[in-house]
């Protein structure tokens, strides 16, 4: 499932501003923290230990159970492994359709292709978006804006009708293609422009005065100085793509290889299996975007919240 | 007025980002603009995959619309589930926020763990949850264990239970989403406004309500409406979890033009659904944006 994040409306060409200090507050002054004076530290921290543990614990019983043998799974699925086993995720990775790798690898060809053409495509348009007059960039702006809105299985029959005009139907170009127009790009050039508005006008000048023109502004001036929009496009278009369902399983179609998603679906939703091996392929289906998003969480998080707060 | 020669100029120097632009531009139209008027177009026809040519038969499609009982119950659940998840998501992000709004490292790592449910697929998320809430599933191993149920309860198979699990679950996926833009809006609060409201005599509670609550109104805008559309054309997860059942309880207006699409083959007919619920998704995003900004302002 994805979700669209906000645009970000707001240029953010610094990092968010840092927290004041909570330490920095001599013990028992007489002001409280927001108001907040009740709950202190090691209760509020045991409390938020808790609860967090509580609203993660499916993922927590991923992890676990997919180290445990069957048996102990069903007899006490929140414990944790006494007796870690790789047998599950052995077992995954041999099986004989080859799920695991086959998928991992499709998804990682059209997640890597996506994202480095919509990069450009969406920086480039939004440098030069951002260069025009208001009135006309406010409308193109605005038909971007209702990309986002637009529930996916609106555009889908007839995208794959474009497709199969294109020739492209079931095929993997025809997804990257596909993706490369949708709300993705609408979501880039959101992102972009608000990082490119903060780019004051006189660097582009100054560097047109020198002769560059405008591609070898975009190239050289004005990409390394959105480097934070470049990451946050990154990161999120790479989850979402990695994530998406529908697409891959309606423009690809069940006869092609499949992608991660669409491909567990097909063969793990086809039969009953035991929970061992379920969670050994959710363990291992599922750690790749898991292990990504911890590495670039402080990106992550900073793209999220750049669109979000006035 | 500008000279000619400037245009030309111009043009030279950047041929080649309007070419990258103008592609990215073209890419949208034929990948977006363009599906949403064949899409329109197709509502009014009976376009079929499995015959060549269709017939143009005006609001047929849409009539048939307002006599089709399984759409009905779609929509309806679609809308509860759109509103329940919205509104549990959001108390549950900006909880989770104002618990998590302290900048130790242990706080960190657990903002970072809270978001986690977003992060995976909606097909592992539905797979995950459904080894969970199935009859004989892990919820009802433990609920049995701690001897709180004695006949195991099926969550997924009983029409009102499985629309309550099914809307568990998404709030649960939305929840992780929520609380990062609450901690975002909380973390931009003046640390000033809270001493002059302690200065004034405000107690904890009085300053929640007059000073954190107004201020993350912005914030509460975008969550609000990010979560309405997310669940509006919200497909994966339910598929995975429940397929639309039992008897089309947690079918999904998403699923259910899916469904007739690829299913039924009724292209034509789906395409009028896909363009209610272009149309609704339009009204109601719009609508509770305008309503909450002008909550915004009032502050």
């Amino acid at each position: 499932m994805t979700v669209q994040s906000p645009s970000a409306r707001r240029p953010a060409l610094r990092r968010p501003p840092a927290r004041r200090p909570v330490h920095g507050r001599p013990a028992g002054a007489a002001v409280p923290r927001r108001g907040r004076r009740r709950l202190f530290g090691p209760a509020r921290l045991a409390l938020a230990v808790v609860l967090v543990l509580v609203f993660v614990s499916p993922i927590y019983l991923t992890v676990v159970n997919a180290f445990k043998k069957e048996d102990d799974i069903v007899a006490g699925p929140a414990t944790p492994p006494v007796h870690p086993t790789l047998h599950n995720l052995s077992t995954a990775l041999n099986r004989p359709d080859h799920l695991l790798q086959l998928g991992l690898r499709n998804s990682l060809i059209v997640v890597v292709c996506s994202v480095l053409l919509l990069i450009p495509l969406g920086s480039a348009f939004s440098f030069w978006i951002s260069r025009r007059r208001t009135r006309p960039r406010a409308v193109v702006l605005a038909v971007l804006a209702a990309g986002l809105m637009i529930p996916p299985q609106v555009v889908l029959l007839p995208t794959i009708r474009i497709l199969t005009f294109l020739g492209l139907d079931h095929s993997y170009p025809g997804l990257i293609l596909s993706n490369l127009g949708g709300g993705y790009f609408s979501f880039a050039v959101f992102v972009y422009v608000g990082f490119m508005r903060a780019v004051p006008d006189e660097v582009v000048e100054a560097a047109r005065l020198d002769g560059a023109g405008g591609l070898r502004i975009w190239w050289t001036i004005i990409m390394p100085l959105v480097r934070p929009a470049t990451a946050t496009v990154a990161i999120f278009l790479s989850l979402w793509i990695w994530n998406d369902f529908l697409n891959p399983q309606f423009i690809l179609g069940p006869l092609q290889g499949q992608t991660i998603t669409t491909g567990l679906y097909l063969s793990v939703g086809q039969f009953q299996m035991d929970y061992g091996q379920l969670f050994g392929i959710m363990f291992l289906a599922g750690v790749i975007p898991v292990v990504g998003y911890l590495a670039m969480q402080k990106q992550f998080i900073a793209g999220l919240t750049a669109g979000s707060t006035k | 007025m500008k000279p000619l020669s400037h245009w030309f100029r111009d043009t030279s120097q950047d041929l080649g980002l309007r070419l990258i632009a103008a592609l990215g531009l073209l890419l949208y139209l034929v990948f977006i603009v363009v599906p949403v008027f064949m899409s329109l177009r197709s509502s009014f026809t009976d376009e079929n995959p499995l015959k060549s040519g269709s017939n143009w038969i005006g609001f047929g499609n849409y009539s048939e619309m307002l006599h089709d009982s399984q759409l009905r119950t779609s929509v309806v659940f679609t809308l509860l589930l759109a509103a329940g998840v919205t509104v549990v998501a959001n108390l549950v992000g900006l909880a989770f926020a104002l618990l998590l709004d302290r900048t130790a490292l242990s706080y960190r790592v657990l903002r970072t763990v809270a978001f986690l449910p977003q992060v995976v697929s909606g097909v592992i998320v539905g797979f995950v949850w459904k080894t969970i809430l199935t009859q004989d599933g892990l919820l009802n191993t433990v609920l049995r264990s701690l001897h709180l149920v004695h006949t195991p309860v099926d969550w997924l198979g009983k029409p009102h239970l499985a629309q309550f699990s099914v809307g568990v679950v998404v709030a649960w996926v939305l929840s992780g989403f929520t609380t990062v833009v609450y901690l975002a809006a909380l973390q931009n609060i003046p640390q000033e406004l809270y001493d002059a409201g302690s200065i004034d005599g405000a107690g904890a509670a009085q300053q929640f309500r007059m000073i954190t609550l107004r201020m993350v109104a912005p914030a509460t805008t975008i969550s609000v409406t990010i979560s309405l559309i997310t669940v509006l054309k919200l497909y994966d997860v339910i598929q995975v979890l429940t397929s639309g059942g039992p008897a089309n309880a947690t079918q999904s207006t998403a699923q259910y033009i899916v469904k007739m699409a690829f299913t039924n083959d009724r292209f034509g007919y789906a395409s009028s659904i896909a363009m209610f619920l272009l149309a609704l998704s339009a009204v109601i995003a719009l609508s509770v944006t305008s309503i909450l900004r002008r909550r915004e302002v009032d502050l």
